[in-house]
């Protein structure tokens, strides 16, 4: 048997020098910054990629937004070789909350592959911007699967269909844990920045190159793999998606207000040789007491 | 008379439905035994906010700490001392390890259940349907349990927030109130900072008045970052109701085990060193030429490596080498990381989000490095050093290597400067 696989992706502001642009009060300047496959995306594509590797499966890749996150689905095609792409996309799910956003993707994972249920689901840890790291649990919990987030390393058993999973539970001001755990499939698992695959043996190379080079051809002509899916062929209820069915609301955005000036700093002008080397006096003074 | 019976029909009914949702629930996190201490920090900020709710509205509702485990029984008394009027436990050999989908199932069974609260707040039990409020801890626990919980629950969830207020609003939305203005009472203003740590959204949990959409949305729910709130300090007079909850167990979500649990130490110990070195978006002009500047002059002063938050985001392109050493989350400083107290703290290129100035203002001197006089850092620090920091520190370097210099020619040990 080979699983069935599907992998949930988001198109982000690139944060990186050179892409990324911030006002001058500190803030992201949405409208100059350009938008790319999320970075926490890409780690899941390559947790499903790997997966596909080693057990081999069909993979579905997923994603909500506008008409052009189909560039992010493309990016992620060309890490995991997908063989289906799935773009949710329609002015009803605009401003959905994690939960209105949860319900559609469920919905779209459910219509994967032509309706076969899913073994595995991989969502990144978080997105880069919204940074919530609600979305991947709350789909998770939608579609009933057994979620796992954190997670720095899996393998599957696919005899008895079940995974077993490594992953990093940060306990911040306590301890940080590396847990150990089973679970049978279907799971969702929420793949861990410190995730990394390896491909141990040359077998496993072999089938990876010639996956990667089947996932370039793919993904140069990417829009024969692509699905764009809307409310009414998701079958989804209007009132449950986009701005209806969210919880919550942005009330008000504010600039957090400056901290209390606590100190009063000697000021140094840089190329004041003499004041920096009194600086480092200091320092060697007040390390020494 | 027609007329009066039907306005008093429709007033029950709005009573009824605000009565359905009472109380703040606090989901509190062990380990071994052991209460997570932010849990405490969760438990002070909501006797906080119950203590000015009940006095504001007249009102008798209650702090439930909601605690699950094997052999916590005994932490219960401790929740009342740290500011909870009621523990609910539920203490069994299956809530060893806090399994997602076990721990979901319950919590949100007692959050839904009458019963839980009928010791509690008896007068309440007859309409009681859910929470007002949930608190959990915005921790690889609490971050997800709290996702899966509302989930179930069917209501809004705010995460990472640092500061919260209740508050009679008057709301106008499209969709919430259909371009009504309406007045929401005992709303629950989540803050929470975003990831350049300069603005704060405020998230509410509203339900759709809005008779085309109509839908109830509670418990109003977020989680809190660790670090944010003080604990109150422990009262061993306080007193409280401490009730037992049985859970059920569905056979196939036992099948899910957890093998092993191994405590890891954090590789990044800022604690083990007198100075901390850490560095922000300053270091953009060249940087991985300014990673090494900054690692040298902490070799020198054997210090201990910082980061702050927007640079945790792999915002520049390194080697593989100097990414997977210093762009990890273990070291970013601040509240969305870790707070640190050294004796010297040396901020490079950082201009002082409060997020991070919250997580090392505290440090007894403190000198930075930034050609913004302007920065906000500015404010926090001793020493401000205006300039680039490629000018700066190799400035730095070269008296510190001078002076070790001088100090192996007195055949004194090098580089012990910042040792413990």
């Amino acid at each position: 048997m080979t699983l069935n696989i599907a992998v949930l992706v988001k198109l982000e502001p690139d944060f990186s020098e050179g892409s990324v642009s911030y006002n001058p009060d500190g803030t992201l300047n949405r409208a100059e910054t350009k938008s790319r496959l999320g970075a926490h995306s890409a780690i899941a594509s390559l947790a499903a990629f790997y997966t596909k590797v080693k057990y081999g499966g069909y993979v579905s890749v997923c994603s909500m937004g506008p008409p052009m996150a189909e560039i992010a689905l493309q990016e992620a095609q060309l890490i995991c070789d997908a063989d289906e792409l799935h773009l949710y996309s329609d002015r009803l799910f605009a401003s959905a909350d994690t939960l209105a956003t949860a319900e559609v993707l469920k919905q779209g994972i459910k219509k994967m592959n032509s309706g076969k249920e899913m073994d595995i689901v991989f969502s990144g840890h978080r997105a880069s911007d919204g940074e919530t790291g609600q979305t991947g649990p709350q789909t998770a919990w939608k579609l009933g699967f057994t979620f796992l987030g954190n997670v720095i390393d899996f393998s599957v058993d696919l005899n008895n269909r079940f995974i077993l999973a490594k992953r990093l539970i940060a306990l911040p001001g306590f301890y940080d844990i590396v847990e150990e755990i089973q679970a049978p499939l279907p799971v969702f698992i929420a793949i861990d920045p410190l995730y990394k695959p390896t491909f141990d043996t040359i077998s496993l190379r072999l089938t990876s190159s010639k996956y990667l080079k089947e996932a370039k051809e793919r993904a140069d002509s990417y829009k024969t793999y692509l699905n764009v899916l809307d409310h009414k062929k998701l079958e989804l209820d209007p009132r449950l998606v986009g701005l209806p069915g969210s919880p919550t609301i942005v009330h008000k955005v504010e600039k957090i207000p400056k901290a209390r000036t606590t100190r009063i700093a000697e000021l140094i002008e840089g190329h004041d040789r003499e004041g920096i080397i009194n600086s480092v006096t200091k320092i060697l003074q007040l390390i020494q007491k | 008379m027609a007329m009066i019976t039907i306005n008093k029909v429709e007033n029950n009914h709005i009573t009824n439905k605000e009565e359905r949702y009472r109380h703040l629930f606090v989901i509190i996190e062990s380990l071994n035994n052991e209460l997570i201490p932010s849990s405490l920090e969760m438990l002070g900020e909501a006797r906080r906010l119950m203590d000015h709710f009940n006095q504001k509205y007249n009102l008798n509702e209650k702090v439930i700490a909601i605690h699950l485990g094997d052999g916590i029984k005994d932490l219960s008394q401790d929740l009342i001392y740290y500011g909870a009027d009621a523990v609910i436990y539920a203490d069994d050999p299956h809530l060893k390890y806090p399994i997602n989908k076990i721990f979901t199932k319950i919590i949100s069974r007692i959050a839904t259940d009458p019963n839980s609260i009928r010791e509690i707040s008896p007068e309440y039990i007859s309409a009681f349907k859910k929470p007002r409020y949930m608190f959990f801890l915005a921790d690889s626990i609490g971050r997800h349990l709290s996702s899966t919980v509302l989930a179930e629950l069917d209501s809004g969830l705010a995460s990472d927030i640092n500061k919260l207020v209740i508050s009679d609003l008057d709301i106008k939305h499209q969709h919430k109130t259909k371009g009504e203005t309406i007045t929401y009472k005992k709303t629950l203003e989540m803050y929470r900072p975003d990831f350049s740590g300069f603005l704060w959204t405020t998230i509410l949990c509203l339900d759709n008045k809005n008779p085309e959409i109509e839908k109830e949305f509670h418990p109003q729910a977020c989680s809190i970052i660790p670090g944010a709130f003080q604990p109150i300090i422990k009262d061993t007079k306080r007193t409280g109701i401490i009730s037992q909850y049985r859970p059920q167990f569905d056979e196939e979500d036992l099948k899910i085990k957890v093998l092993k649990q191994e405590l890891v130490k954090n590789p990044v110990q800022f604690e083990n060193y007198k100075i901390i070195v850490s560095f922000g978006r300053g270091i953009k002009e060249n940087a991985e030429e300014n990673i090494k500047l900054i690692e040298k002059l902490a070799k020198l002063l054997n210090a201990e490596i910082g980061i702050s938050l927007p640079i945790s985001k792999k915002i520049f392109h390194l080697s593989e080498k100097y990414d997977s050493i210093y762009i990890t989350p273990n070291r970013v400083v601040g509240t969305s990381g870790r707070k640190v107290t050294p004796i010297i703290y040396i901020a490079v290129g950082i201009s002082g989000a409060i997020q991070h100035l919250d997580g090392m203002k505290e440090s007894d001197f403190i000198i930075a490095i930034n050609p913004d006089e302007n920065s906000p850092i500015k404010d926090v620090c001793d020493v401000f050093i205006k300039g680039r920091m490629e000018d700066v520190i190799p400035v730095i370097i070269e008296e510190l290597e001078k002076r070790s210099g001088q100090m192996k020619e007195k055949e004194i040990e090098v580089n012990t400067y910042g040792k413990l």
